[in-house]
């Protein structure tokens, strides 16, 4: 074997590329088309929920070549995590998780389509700590990669140099590749495996961060708020009243602009609870009593 | 038309009909149409181009661009809200033999709550002038609409412009379509 560095890096990478071949699946969405499934466990597969369309039924390519049927388990938009179960088990390797780490070398696994691997070789640009996403769920760490990514590798392991899993890659904004860290997986599949979705307080509207009209501002002792752009038909906000155009100021006193203080204070345990909802309506603060539910499947 | 395809002519007179339900979007489009030199016809006359807005003309042999309209076959194909520019680059390069397709919107994949991060927010009512700027309301009809005077809807465009960092109406309403996307909260 040739003493060359570089030379040495590409057999490991390629040795690497073909070891991973067990961890993923590929998933049929149309004529053509695919995803990639990481297979978590023996017959369970997780996938990024943004990708999976909608459907109770999918067809995987396992790494042997083999057509399995799956069925599809339960998803999180929170967290962007989806889990498929497979009819017959399939194996699952062992994984270690792996901490990420700035400027270390990851090897991100993709499905072929066929019954291979594609493999992309990049380096860990930036971690920082937990974070909540648009819809709320927490997400352990940030974790960006300075790799591309095709749609079809969507959902395929993370590994660095030593073979841990940092976790599942997934697309950012800008089409920025991230990873959803091995330690949200293994908080969030359970619940799904076991439930089908992960509880969360819900009120049921959709919400823009809006400036509080300065005529108000001072009576609302806040300069921003979030505005109702729409509401669910039946969803605890719309029975308690609550409307488009509102502008929610706080709920049970947390500043509305705190998104992240709000979304901790929708975790499961909020379910069913009464909350006070402050909103200007119609140049006015008014209170909103209204009875936290759990949050519909997506 | 240019023997081959890609071959544009700027200068070229084209005969465009147009096939919509509505009569506002009918007017509209009429102008944009007429603006960028081209010539507004009658379906049943002869023309170069068809516009249709939403909904495919059915038998329809000539070329055809669609706006808003989700169909593989169709020469052209633009977004709903596309402007008289991107209209009129679509007709003179289906007239010359090209297909046109506008990029899918930018996919704002799975992306972080943004608390705080220093952008001007919008005020209600600067989002219900943004409403109307997207309907291609003049100054004058956004204040008649809102009842309030010419001068504070300039104020308010102006605030917005400033705001999103926009020169023209099409850029801020193109803009705060894209914050909108990023900055909706499920709750």
């Amino acid at each position: 074997m040739s003493l060359d560095v570089l030379s040495q890096l590409s057999t490991a990478t390629a040795a690497r590329a073909q070891a991973a071949k067990n961890t993923v699946v590929a998933i049929r969405i149309s004529e053509g088309r695919h995803l990639t499934g990481l297979v978590w466990q023996s017959g369970v597969v997780v996938v990024s929920e943004q990708a999976l369309p909608r459907s109770e039924e999918f067809e995987l390519v396992t790494p042997g070549g083999a057509t399995v049927a799956a069925k599809f388990v339960g998803r999180d938009a929170s967290t962007n995590i989806a889990v498929l179960k497979t009819d017959e088990p399939i194996a699952a390797p062992v994984y270690n998780a792996a901490e990420a780490q700035v400027g270390t070398l990851t090897l991100a696994v993709g499905a072929d389509g066929a019954s291979g691997v594609s493999a992309r070789l990049g380096m860990v640009n930036l971690v920082s700590g937990e974070w909540h996403s648009r819809r709320g769920g927490l997400i352990d760490r940030r974790i960006v990669l300075d790799i591309q990514l095709a749609s079809r590798e969507e959902g395929g392991p993370v590994f660095d140099t030593s073979g841990g899993l940092l976790g599942m890659s997934t697309f950012g904004p800008r089409g920025q590749v991230i990873v959803i860290p091995h330690a949200t997986l293994a908080r969030v599949v359970p619940q799904l495996v076991k439930d089908g979705h992960v509880s969360r307080g819900w009120l049921g509207v959709a919400l823009h961060a809006v400036a509080v009209p300065d005529a108000l501002r001072e009576s609302a002792d806040q300069s921003s708020g979030m505005m109702v752009m729409s509401v669910v038909e039946d969803g605890p906000a719309a029975q308690a009243g609550i409307v488009a155009g509102d502008i929610i100021l706080s709920v049970d006193g947390i500043s509305a602009n705190r998104f992240r203080m709000i979304a901790r204070y929708f975790g499961g345990d909020s379910i069913g609870r009464k909350a006070d909802v402050r909103v200007i309506r119609g140049g006015a603060i008014v209170t909103i009593q209204t009875t936290i539910a759990e949050r519909r499947a997506a | 038309m240019s023997e081959v395809a890609g071959n544009i002519d700027l200068a070229q007179r084209l005969r465009v009909a147009v096939h919509t339900d509505n009569p506002l979007r009918r007017t509209a489009l009429g102008k944009m149409i007429a603006e960028a030199g081209h010539m507004v016809v009658d379906l049943k006359d002869e023309a170069d181009i068809v516009l249709a807005d939403g909904s495919r003309p059915s038998e329809e042999a000539r070329n055809v661009i669609g706006l808003g309209i989700a169909d593989d076959r169709l020469r052209g194909a633009l977004p709903r809200e596309a402007d008289a520019r991107q209209i009129d680059a679509a007709i003179r390069a289906v007239a010359a033999g090209l297909v046109v397709r506008a990029p899918p919107p930018r996919d704002n994949g799975f992306g972080a709550m943004r608390e705080g991060d220093g952008q001007a927010l919008l005020t209600p009512r600067e989002l219900e002038v943004l409403a109307a700027l997207a309907e291609g309301l003049t100054n004058k009809a956004i204040a008649r609409r809102l009842d309030i005077s010419l001068h504070t809807v300039k104020f308010h465009v102006e605030s917005l412009f400033r705001k999103l960092g926009a020169r023209t109406r099409t850029e801020a309403v193109a803009r705060a379509a894209e914050r909108r996307r990023n900055d909706i909260i499920m709750l």
